[in-house]
């Protein structure tokens, strides 16, 4: 049994497809394809960070609590996919699609490893970054895959002024990363 | 890969090669378990279906290209590389042309335009919101995409950072009120085919582009020397 | 045919010589987020001498795409070696 996946990892085609990494030329291309194909099958770009809101007022409301007042999920749109929940809320179903598609990716390369949080800096590290990506993601009406990615292609000058606010807080990550992260 | 002729010179002690035992089996079950979970959705909504077969797309692209926004920021300040940068920017010019291709053909068709929902106001909300999503991009190491696809990689660092991400989203819903009465509503959209027209606004977007890909490549060539 | 045998014998001398004086560093970068492991391998880079080569441990899956890359805009000689699942090597020869 063995030697077939031996065999299978010398074949060419397997190599490129599915072993070397593709460049980020590539990446672009085949990302933008999907993009494009995405708008024009569903009638909306892609976006990453909105069904995170959900997934927060999900979890917050099995421990009681309850978001019906917020303004954020005022609209008809927000209650119905609230109430629709995880599995019918179709911009959940493709984020979990992503974690997926990369774990696949992974695997049939044969490059899977659990990387386990090595110290408390890079624990403080996740937690802040990801806390202020959230409540960014939020202000801005989207992340680096909405507000930027989506919201450039769909010419909204909005895009850009998100992209020259990212070039900016890149700049002052990179100088907290070297100070405090590293 | 595996039988190259090795020209540096090494000392004898390479690292000990585990036992390899290859993944492609479980890759192989893992491809079998997403088709199935698709067509358990289709009978659902054949809607769903699509997002996930989608989803499972942008996160083998993502993962097999390495693609990471954040990367695309943030080297161009610590290591002067923007290689990246110039994909992202590849990206931001194809996905120009057939979002405009799609949403032209619906206007000319008398037809609402799709895809508009990126179209926001743009107030200083946005900057605020892009200077601490840049910033903590930069610090947890992955983007929103870039954080998924890690997820996915077995990185438990992202898996924490996905946690707070959606910790500080939730917060950001519940701010979400102040910031849209005192800012947001006094933003504007700017929709650029509404000031420029659908040609000029292409145009220009496309002399945006340009003009960024080449101070990117100059701002290689200066601090990295190639 | 006496000379060529002696030209030949100074070449492998000559090597020899080279392979004592040439170092060689390892870096351990397992568990680093990135871009730490290509940060830490520049500043590496810088302490050690020409001739030197330098082994980066890495497993990210980005750092085995952005270190070589950076090496090579900088003229060294760099190997990628798989040593595991998610586990790579990159060797790097700090050529000038």
């Amino acid at each position: 049994m063995k030697k077939i996946w031996e065999k299978l990892e010398k074949n060419q085609y397997y190599a490129t497809i599915f072993k070397n990494p593709f460049t980020y030329v590539t990446g672009a291309v085949l990302l933008s394809v999907l993009q494009i194909a995405l708008l024009a099958s569903s009638g909306n770009p892609w976006g990453v960070s909105g069904p995170f809101t959900n997934w927060g007022a999900w979890i917050f409301e099995a421990f009681g609590g309850s978001v019906d007042k917020w303004f954020y999920f005022s609209s008809a749109g927000a209650q119905n996919t609230l109430n629709g929940g995880f599995l019918n809320d179709t911009g959940s179903i493709q984020n979990a699609g992503i974690i997926i598609g990369a774990l696949a990716a992974t695997l049939l390369a044969s490059q899977f490893k659990l990387k386990k949080i090595k110290s408390v800096k890079q624990v403080i590290a996740a937690v802040l970054g990801g806390l202020l990506m959230g409540y960014g993601a939020r202000l801005a009406f989207g992340c680096n895959i909405g507000a930027l990615f989506s919201g450039i292609a769909s010419l909204s000058l909005s895009g850009w002024v998100f992209a020259l606010a990212l070039l900016v807080g890149a700049f002052i990550g990179s100088k907290l990363l070297a100070k405090f992260f590293m | 890969m595996s039988e190259e002729v090795k020209s540096i010179q090494r000392s004898g002690t390479r690292a000990p090669r585990k036992p390899k035992k290859s993944q492609i089996p479980y890759g192989i079950a893992l491809v079998i378990i997403i088709i199935l979970i698709g067509v358990a959705l289709s009978y659902k909504s054949g809607n769903l279906a699509m997002f996930w077969i989608f989803g499972i797309g942008f996160g083998f692209v993502l993962q097999k290209s390495r693609f990471c926004f954040t990367a695309s920021f943030r080297d161009p300040w610590i290591t002067g590389s923007t290689s990246i940068t110039k994909a992202v920017l590849i990206a931001f010019a194809i996905t120009t042309i057939g979002f405009t291709a799609i949403k032209y053909g619906a206007f000319v068709n008398g037809l609402p335009i799709p895809g508009m929902n990126y179209v926001v106001p743009i107030s200083f909300a946005t900057v605020v919101g892009g200077i601490l999503f840049g910033t903590g991009m930069v610090i947890a190491g992955g983007c929103a995409s870039g954080t998924l696809m890690r997820v996915g990689e077995g990185f438990m660092m992202q898996m924490l950072a996905l946690v707070f991400f959606i910790v500080g989203s939730l917060l950001g819903a519940y701010h979400f009120g102040f910031w849209k009465i005192n800012f947001i509503s006094n933003g504007t959209k700017i929709f650029l085919p509404d000031y420029f027209g659908w040609f000029g606004a292409v145009v220009i977007q496309f002399l945006i582009i340009g003009c960024i890909y080449v101070a990117a490549d100059l701002w290689q060539k200066k601090k990295m020397g190639a | 045919m006496l000379l060529q045998i002696c030209g030949r014998k100074r070449k492998w001398a000559h090597n020899a010589e080279r392979i004592i004086k040439m170092k060689e560093y390892t870096l351990d970068c397992l568990g680093e987020a990135c871009p730490v492991p290509l940060m830490k391998t520049e500043k590496k880079i810088n302490s050690i001498e020409v001739g030197d080569v330098l082994i980066v441990q890495i497993d990210h899956s980005c750092a085995m795409k952005n270190v070589p890359e950076w090496a090579r805009t900088q003229g060294y000689n760099v190997e990628i070696d798989e040593v595991g699942d998610g586990e790579w090597e990159v060797v790097i020869e700090k050529t000038k």
